[in-house]
């Protein structure tokens, strides 16, 4: 039997209805998924249609809620902090004792509930600060709607894993991914000895014929000859010219590459990594880079970002608590006595991605207006270890992203006023408008 | 349409052949290129050896240059005290922040909004929300912003040149203190203007701690005289609003009261709300001015006359007599009267809604225009005398009183600097040596904190706390922007603390505050106090005005007694960027040009025309060259460089105020001018800023000084054969009201025609997205200046220096040209605000070989500058000249560091002065052009913010810099493409709207509004003598 126990709309129903039917039909539900625990999303469930704009509305809301409030220490499926989110309606009777858990979950714990006490114990007594200040309706939004609707993602992912972003990322950075340096010498070197036992084979071939010539006529043939025979005009041009344009090509790409740090790695004072955040522990870019949606900057999080989490996370899978005793120290905390001891101190970080003064660049811009992902420009950052410059930086890479790249037209009322680009679109005459069409390829879009 | 001949300068009016030479030229003076070479270079020819030699050089030199390592940079985030009890500040690198503040001076006020940027003050703009300047501001408050880095200001209180500690400078003023007030000595505290509450309730603290203390308050630029008449004429001793929006007539004697007097920021905003005709409502207010120096405010008017100052009583005598119909005193003011008589008509025919102001201070002066004022009804119609101002308090008689004073024991100078500019300087200097305790609340060593024993230093406004009343009915606030730089406290604070209180700055203006905020809502849960402080005023201000004058015992108190002129007269005058001096080492300031005789960096010896020929003052062949002169008055002399003001009275000499500071007062203000302050005397119970008995003399010297109207000269606009010469009538347009009246396009017929005939070889582009415009509005511009300061500030416009001023290499992206017409000695004055016109159809861009800078789809004349190399030949090519090449590296902007070896201005090159600069414009370094960017900073941001809305852009949404910073709001900016935009009906609905050189087709972005006189002849003084000649 399928129950659709995460249903919100039969949930309500039911916790609304005195209808008697209803209610020993959740207690079977309820006892015939609590021994399972794991839950299987089921695909045909109504309510995370997004294209009802109610539903997407919600989903929205709970997105909003989720990275604002949750996802510190929660992610939606698997442990981070605290418990994933897809499996939290199974450890609760009801929907309201829920909902007073995420209000006051130390009112629960305290008022000794049972089930409240062995979750807090279960989680290595990691106190969830309350949120009085979300409503019944959000906590809904963030728990069902929006955590459904992550789960059918995930689940609609599976089938086709990554297929689509490693092509986005092979032709975005495609300057990138081209010539390997070392290979390209290898193969020169390879080349030059070749020539060199070319030349070498040629000369004693020539000599041993010159020999064998010899003692045939019995006459000397002339020395200069051979030079002349090897090295001729034509073969002498040919060289030069080769050379010329060997040295030439490489000059001319050395020095456009003069000042560009493309692979750029540098060791940073804390080796943190962003594999493990971003990557295996899925915290959401914007938890650190907060300004990313909001300002040019996206920020590099002060230090109070770490403590939100590495209050309670005191030891790491790779360098166990060495790394996190430098947060530590920088944010003046004391794990023993569980308090801001000292004064903070400033963490040096080195910049990885450098642009000149005299570009502007804007991550708003970006990640809010355009719906840039971040991983276009930045690369697979939740598979660093280390972070590196992922893309070239360079104004040739700005500007084909700029030609290549469909603005985010139709649904963007800013945009109404380019009339003509809607009546063709409408005409079926375009099919979509890039940042060039509407002159974001000009001087002064980024050079002011 | 008008054929007026337009001048800016007496080569010019000459047009001398040196002059038209250098006028075609893009820079007018050879450049001194061998000045920076060796001889042997000089000498010789380059040789094929010596080209490759330094080819060689140059190739190593790269080579080493671009293989040094990549710099590594930094990210350092905030660091945040993490206590719990601490609240972590909401701060989002990289988005501005604007709180709400005051710019307060003694004469002039305004609401403005502070821009911070990672907390760091920026700038300045105008609170459009507050009602007496409503967005408007002076080049003063825009520059303030630069003061609050000046590498000057004292870090930390001194004794006697030392630096102590502030517990060490409280204990030993406040035993002083002490020991003089109970052995009953006299203690002063001398002021300059102050109407901040939170002072006042310091002074009371302290007055009560120690009793013996006397409260001084004066003004440089003294005003008493008005207050004085006022306890006459209204009974108490009070300076009224003038509605000068009421006024159909207003006559100003002597009173630049849109630029130096009292209140300008709300005058210049009233006044201008009555002085631009529409389609709509064609009408305008007439405006008279009798002056003796050329102000904005005359140049501003329909009708001039120039008198001396010693005429000014008897003209007014004469203006009661013809008003009055009776006979106050017999004057013979000669062919004024008919001046006169023409004003008396039109003011009894506007009894009620007219205005009569003088700025002399002169107590019989100013009771004859309150007089006059009474007479026609004016009071509590046009004059509000119940919203007294409390601006410019200064007790002129006190002052005197207490410089003759010898008993002082102790004299704490708050913000007063009396060594400098008070009538008194000798006097102060004894009394501050000879007293037992002296303290100075500069913060910096100025010309009076120079002698006393301790200095303990004021904090800048940007960094203090304060309750504000400019106006009874009207509290505004400050709010500190930044942590103090320096070891520097507030001087309300430090009054308190010197009478053992410890209360904060926060506290003690709170505490002076709270009862304003009692009926003020609450907004976002914030308290009352936080909510006033986030609007930054509490208003309760009636715009219908009230008060009655009591005429009779006004004329009773009139002494008609006529001055006797003693031959030449000086006037010493309130400069417009600098004021009284008291912000003169501000450089933004100081290389301002003044809006009149547009010289900088300098004050200077203002002559008439026929004057100055007289007196063998002639056009000079170099530019930015003119000679000398000596100025005598009661034995003082003055020399100093002679400039020529067209209009200005005969035998009257002027002088501007504020300059010559000694080496404390900072590295700019040192050596700029000679100090005017001695010329000023005490008469007759107020301070005169006119004296006669003065001597001239040219000498036979000549000096080099940053006069920029010489240079960037426009071209005429044709000599082609068949072709009527035009004497720049094509530049400034202009029509009288009558004729506007007929017809909307009244000056401006000849642009239709213009219009038809134009066409082009160049392919025309789609304008598909917006297309930025501007209107500048000839009619609302007076001239002040504040756009130019907001836009060095704003886009990071170096200072460049006396020297390279005085070379023709000014850098304002934006200067106001100041343009004469008629008899040149009284002639028209027209003010033309000119930035880079945005030409569709630009000269600049296709002669640049680099492709530096390209035209947008939206209409903006791009530059980028890393990708200039400096040809300069867009310089050359364009027709307004505003385009501006860096000689130098003036702001620190290179790589490598600044090698300015050739220049002395060095304002900019430190890290504290360069905290001002605006880290969303790029700053320029040696060897690039620069030009106004219609400040595509603003533009771009605010279509961010409306695409991250999802909504479309909002006319007005964008504002230029310039735009803000004016008081009289002629600029006006927008998307001519959105037909509902402001600037769409300016373009092509009004008919005053032109383009300069519209005939010559390159499509200028920004317009001009003909300038329209309420005169009744038309304005229409062709100069025929150069015309013949041409002819």
């Amino acid at each position: 039997m399928r129950v659709y126990f995460c249903s919100v709309k039969s949930k309500i129903a039911m916790s609304n209805c005195r209808n008697g039917f209803k209610i020993i039909f959740l207690l079977f539900a309820l006892a015939s998924i609590l021994p399972f625990k794991a839950y299987a999303y089921n695909p045909t469930e109504s309510f995370d249609d997004l294209s009802n704009p109610d539903i997407a509305a919600r989903v929205e809301e709970g997105k909003k809620l989720f990275k604002a409030n949750c996802a510190a220490c929660h992610k939606v499926e698997g442990k981070l902090l605290g418990p994933g989110l897809a499996d939290i309606w199974t450890l609760w009777e009801t929907q309201e004792r829920l909902i007073k858990w995420v209000h006051n979950s130390q009112e629960m714990i305290n008022s000794g509930d049972a089930q409240a006490v062995k979750l807090f114990n279960e989680n290595n007594k990691l106190v969830m600060p309350p949120f009085p200040q979300l409503s019944n309706e959000q906590v809904v939004s963030i728990l069902e709607y929006y955590v459904q609707a992550e789960q059918k993602k995930l689940f609609d992912a599976k089938p086709a894993a990554g297929g689509a972003t490693a092509q986005k990322d092979a032709t975005i950075g495609g300057e990138a991914a081209g010539d390997s340096t070392p290979n390209k010498w290898i193969l020169i070197t390879i080349i030059g000895v070749l020539a060199i036992v070319a030349i070498t084979l040629y000369s004693v071939t020539s000599k041993l014929d010159r020999l064998v010539q010899e003692k045939a006529t019995g006459e000397i043939a002339e020395e200069g000859s051979i030079a002349s025979k090897i090295l001729n005009k034509k073969l002498l041009g040919a060289i030069v010219i080769l050379g010329i344009v060997f040295l030439g090509y490489n000059i001319v790409r050395g020095a456009i590459d003069l000042g560009r740090s493309q692979g750029y790695a540098p060791e940073q004072p804390i080796k943190f990594s962003h594999a493990l955040h971003a990557g295996q522990n899925k915290i959401d870019c914007q938890y650190c880079h907060s300004g990313a949606e909001k300002s040019r900057h996206a920020v590099i999080p002060s230090v109070a970002v770490c403590m939100n989490c590495h209050k309670y996370v005191q030891e790491g899978p790779k360098f166990g608590n060495k790394e996190i005793a430098k947060i530590y120290e920088y944010s003046g905390w004391d794990p023993e006595s569980s308090t801001f001891k000292n004064a903070p101190k400033p963490i040096q970080w080195v910049k990885v991605h450098n642009l000149p003064d005299y570009v502007y660049f804007n991550h708003s811009q970006h990640v809010k207006v355009g719906g840039i992902e971040c991983q276009t420009c930045h690369g697979n950052v939740q598979e660093m270890e280390v972070v590196q410059q992922f893309a070239p930086l360079s104004m040739g890479w700005c500007i084909n992203c700029h030609r290549q790249t469909d603005v985010q037209f139709a649904n963007n009322d800013y945009y109404s006023i380019f009339e003509k680009y809607h009546d063709e679109i409408k005409k079926g005459e375009r099919s979509g408008v890039t940042v060039n069409d509407i002159g974001g390829t000009e001087c002064a879009k980024c050079h002011y | 349409m008008s054929n007026n001949k337009y001048w800016q300068s007496l080569e010019q009016f000459e047009e001398t052949p040196e002059f038209k030479e250098q006028a075609n030229k893009e820079f007018i003076e050879e450049l001194p290129v061998f000045d920076y070479v060796d001889d042997a270079t000089k000498v010789e020819s380059t040789g094929r050896r010596d080209f490759l030699k330094m080819m060689g050089i140059s190739f190593s030199a790269a080579a080493i240059v671009s293989s040094c390592k990549i710099p590594v940079n930094k990210a350092v985030p905030y660091v945040f005290n993490l206590d719990q009890s601490s609240r972590i500040p909401e701060l989002m690198p990289g988005v501005a922040d604007y709180f709400a503040s005051s710019y307060a001076e003694g004469g002039d006020f305004m609401s403005v909004l502070v821009k911070t940027r990672e907390n760091r003050p920026i700038k300045i703009e105008g609170n459009t929300a507050a009602p007496l300047s409503k967005g408007g501001t002076t080049g003063r408050a825009q520059a303030s912003v630069l003061g609050l880095y000046d590498i000057t200001r004292l870090t930390q209180p001194k004794k006697k040149g030392d630096s102590i500690t502030w517990e060490q400078a409280d204990t030993e003023i406040a035993n002083k203190l002490a020991s003089i007030a109970t052995s009953g000595g006299k203690i002063v505290v001398l002021t300059n203007t102050n109407y901040s509450l939170a002072t006042k309730k310091a002074l009371e603290v302290f007055k009560a701690k120690y009793p013996t203390t006397e409260v001084v308050t004066y003004d440089p630029i003294s005003l008493y005289a008005i207050r004085k008449a006022n306890q006459t004429t209204l009974g108490s001793a009070i300076i009224p609003t003038y509605l000068f929006d009421k006024a159909q007539v207003i006559a100003g004697f002597n009173c630049d009261f849109l630029g130096a007097w009292v209140n300008t920021t709300e005058n210049a905003r009233r006044y201008i709300t009555n002085r631009v005709p529409s389609k709509e409502n064609p009408n305008m207010s007439r405006h008279y001015q009798f002056q003796s120096n050329v102000t904005i405010t005359g140049s501003k008017a329909d009708y001039k006359y120039a008198i001396k100052p010693s005429q000014e009583k008897a003209v007014l005598i004469a203006l009661y007599n013809k008003l009055a119909g009776t006979t106050l005193a017999s004057v013979n003011i000669g062919e004024l009267q008919a001046g006169v008589d023409k004003l008396a008509a039109e003011l009894l025919a506007n009894k009620g809604a007219s205005i009569v102001v003088s700025g002399t201070n002169n107590v019989d002066i100013q009771l004859l225009t309150n007089a006059i004022n009474g007479l026609l009804g004016n009071y509590g119609s046009t004059i509000d005398t119940t919203a007294a101002l409390n601006l410019k308090q200064g007790n002129d008689e006190a002052l005197k009183a207490l410089s003759d004073d010898t008993s002082v024991k102790a004299i704490l100078l708050v913000g007063a600097n009396p060594v400098y500019d008070s009538a008194f300087s000798e006097k102060f200097k004894n009394i501050i040596s000879k007293a037992e305790l002296s303290v100075s609340f500069a913060d910096r060593v100025d010309e009076s904190a120079e002698l006393v024993q301790y200095i303990t230093p004021d904090s800048h406004y940007l960094e203090s706390w304060d309750v504000l009343e400019p106006k009874k009915g009207f509290i505004a606030f400050v709010q500190p922007t930044i942590n103090p730089l320096f070891d520097t406290r507030q001087a309300a604070v430090s009054l308190i603390e010197f009478a053992g209180d410890t209360t904060t700055a926060h506290d003690l203006a709170q505490s002076v505050g709270l009862p304003f905020t009692t009926n003020f809502p609450t907004l976002l849960g914030n308290t009352a106090w936080e909510s006033a402080l986030q609007a930054g005023f509490v208003a309760s201000l009636n715009e219908v005005a009230t008060g009655a004058a009591n005429v009779s015992a006004t004329i009773a108190a009139i002494n008609t007694t006529l001055p006797t002129s003693k031959g030449l007269e000086l006037v010493v005058f309130e400069s417009i960027p600098l004021g009284d001096g008291k912000y003169s080492n501000n450089p933004y300031l100081l290389e301002m040009p003044d809006p009149i005789t547009r010289v900088s960096w300098d004050n200077y010896i203002a002559l008439p025309y026929t004057f100055a020929i007289n007196n063998g003052i002639q056009a000079m062949s170099q530019a930015s060259t003119v000679k000398t002169a000596k100025v005598t008055v009661n034995g003082k002399e003055i020399i100093l460089p002679v400039v020529i003001s067209y209009g200005q009275a005969q035998d009257t000499i002027a002088i501007a105020l504020g300059f010559g500071r000694s080496e404390g007062v900072g590295q700019a203000a040192f050596g700029a001018g000679e100090n005017a302050y001695p010329l000023i005397k005490f008469d007759n119970g107020t301070i005169s800023y006119a004296v006669d008995g003065v001597t001239y003399e040219t000498l036979n010297e000549t000096r080099k000084i940053g006069l920029s109207q010489r240079y960037h000269t426009l071209q005429e606009d044709s000599n082609l054969p068949g072709r009527p010469r035009r004497y720049r009538s094509n530049i400034v347009k202009e029509a009288n009201l009558t004729d506007y009246r007929k017809s909307d396009s009244a000056g401006n017929e000849d642009r239709a025609s213009i219009k038809e005939h134009l066409t082009t070889l160049y392919k025309s582009y789609d304008s598909l997205g917006h297309h930025w415009s501007m209107a500048v509005d000839l009619n609302a511009c007076i001239g002040c200046g504040a756009c130019v300061i907001s836009c060095n500030v704003e886009n990071n416009i170096p200072v460049i220096g006396r020297k390279e001023m005085s070379n023709t290499r000014s850098m304002h992206w934006m200067r106001i040209d100041r343009y004469y017409s008629g008899d040149p000695d009284n002639p028209d004055v027209a003010f033309q605000p000119l930035m880079c016109q945005h030409c569709d159809n630009a000269p600049c861009e296709n002669v640049c070989p680099v492709n530096a800078t390209s035209h947008s789809s939206e209409g903006l004349n791009q530059m980028a500058y890393n990708r200039c190399i400096g040809t300069k030949y867009c310089a050359n090519n364009c027709p307004f000249k505003v385009r501006k090449f860096n000689w130098y590296d003036y702001q620190g902007g290179d790589a490598f560091g600044a090698w300015n070896d050739h220049t002395d201005a060095t304002y900019m090159l430190n890290d504290l002065t360069r905290m001002v600069l605006n880290p969303d414009v790029t700053v320029r370094s040696r060897g690039v052009m620069e030009k106004c960017t219609f400040c595509v900073q603003r533009i771009q941001s605010a279509k961010l913010t409306a695409k991250s809305d999802g909504r479309k852009l909002k006319d007005g949404e964008i504002q230029t810099a310039c735009q803000t910073a004016c008081p009289t709001g002629a600029i006006t900016f927008g998307d001519r493409n959105d037909k509902n935009s402001e600037i769409h009906h300016i373009f092509y609905d009004s008919g005053r709207n032109y383009h300069l050189y519209e005939e010559q087709h390159f499509l200028p972005n920004v317009g001009y509004q003909v300038k329209i006189r309420n005169t009744d002849e038309k304005p229409n003084f062709t100069f025929i003598g150069a015309l013949e000649e041409k002819a």
